[in-house]
């Protein structure tokens, strides 16, 4: 419910932005796209989704007036929730994984990532990673769960749920609507306290046991180290500061001045910056050279460091 | 000097480049109710601002948190930066995403304690106290 209409409250500054720029909603709306985490609860996370599915074409429509059905499409990518893998008996976030894919699949993304057992330890090996798209194509080609849209449409629990989520979600948009929108509301910390505040709840819950999470604070083994976990090659960081060192021996420099330049111009103005950023590139500005000059003239988030 | 009851004060910070201060924020917050005063320093610290602001906010404990992997890069300097400023009396804990076998490691370099994912909060206000009544003066 926070996630959706935190989500939402992004993407309507976003919409408003590129409306207030002089483009017609049904010109780009139809190319936006948004990014889900699929977290543990089966149907709560599969009602998320229809609901997000259904405020997003309200929005579009009756907010923005699009009329491009394209428009009000919520086209969605989803990756399984890492903050649920435990460094616990970590073969068992296969599992985990698995159904959160699912609630994914049934939810109706468009697009899925699904996190390895190892994450909580690590970045994953090849095997661990293997594992996970492995678990992709089971419910793919073997669960028949992708084989028809919207499966769980009408049962009864899930459209309860999926309507209970809508009406929630709403509700705690319009009070970031009140703030002013969702930049207002970021400069007043709101969801940074929010988040803050459900992330030590939920802790809180794990720790007094009013919460199972398996293998840490329930059905706990003694257990050896996880073995085989990817290690990092300590020379590919040296390898990469001489990559960088030979590119700026061997480019043309004063084309790399010139082109930082010519963005550091165009960032000051209304332009799109996309045409001068290539320039950059095709000189061999480094990313951090061309980030530089959005910090030069952009400056850096404040952050607010309170918890 | 004589024993004195003042909350015992904690920098919680987050060295290098990983964003990811979803336990540092937890963890700040259930010592803070636990009774220590907490500061926290946000994301992206230098080794300098960090050690800058254990010497300005006068802490007992240095916390941080490293999701990145860089622990063994970063932290080796953040310890000699506080010898440097002889503060080697500041107890300084490391959790984050931690093998196993870079636990002794970080314990060589003169950190307290290492805390992996999965560690209570009580546990890690425990290990404080403890290691802070070990120092005795305060």
């Amino acid at each position: 419910m926070q996630e959706v209409a935190f989500t939402f409250a992004n993407a309507i500054a976003y919409v408003e932005a590129a409306i207030g720029a002089g483009l017609p909603v049904d010109d780009f709306a139809p190319r936006v796209s948004f990014f889900f985490v699929a977290q543990n609860n089966l149907f709560e996370e599969v009602a998320k989704f229809r609901a997000a599915r259904r405020m997003w074409a309200k929005i579009m429509k009756e907010r923005f007036g699009a009329q491009d059905p394209r428009s009000m499409m919520l086209r969605f990518h989803a990756q399984t929730a890492g903050v649920t893998l435990t460094a616990q008996q970590p073969d068992i976030n296969l599992i985990r994984c698995t159904v959160q894919a699912l609630a994914a699949v049934l939810g109706g993304s468009q697009s899925l990532h699904v996190n390895s057992r190892d994450e909580a330890l690590a970045l994953p090996t090849e095997e661990s990673a293997q594992l996970s798209l492995r678990t992709q194509q089971i419910l793919a080609f073997e669960s028949g769960a992708a084989d028809v849209v919207d499966p769980l449409g009408g049962s009864y629990y899930v459209e309860s749920l999926t309507n209970q989520l809508e009406d929630a979600a709403f509700k705690y948009l319009e009070r970031i609507e009140e703030m002013g929108g969702a930049v207002d509301a970021i400069e007043q910390g709101f969801q940074m306290r929010e988040i803050g505040e459900s992330a030590y709840q939920h802790r809180r819950e794990v720790e007094a046991g009013e919460r199972t999470i398996v293998g840490v604070n329930q059905y706990v083994t003694d257990e050896p180290p996880f073995e085989g976990l990817l290690q990092l090659d300590p020379e590919a960081a040296q390898q990469q500061i001489q990559r960088v060192q030979r590119l700026r021996k061997e480019r043309d420099d004063s084309q790399v001045q010139a082109a930082l330049k010519r963005l550091n111009v165009v960032a000051q103005g209304s332009d799109n910056t996309v045409p001068a950023i290539l320039e950059c590139v095709e000189s061999y500005c480094t990313l951090g050279e061309i980030s530089q000059v959005f910090r030069d003239v952009f400056g850096e988030q404040e952050q607010m460091a309170s918890f | 000097m004589t024993q004195s009851r003042n909350p015992i004060r904690v920098l919680v910070a987050k060295p290098g480049l990983d964003g990811h201060d979803r336990g540092a924020k937890v963890i700040a917050r259930a010592l803070r109710d636990s009774g220590m005063e907490v500061i926290y320093t946000g994301i992206r610290q230098t080794p300098q601002m960090i050690v800058q602001a254990a010497i300005q906010e006068d802490v007992d404990v240095l916390g941080m948190s490293i999701l990145s992997g860089a622990h063994l890069e970063i932290l080796p300097g953040i310890m000699e930066l506080l010898r440097e400023e002889g503060l080697s009396d500041i107890v300084v804990i490391v959790g984050g995403i931690i093998p196993e076998s870079d636990r002794q490691p970080l314990l060589d370099l003169g950190i307290s304690g290492v805390f992996g994912p999965g560690t209570s909060t009580s546990a890690i206000a425990e290990f404080i106290e403890t290691k802070i009544e070990e120092r005795g003066v305060r």
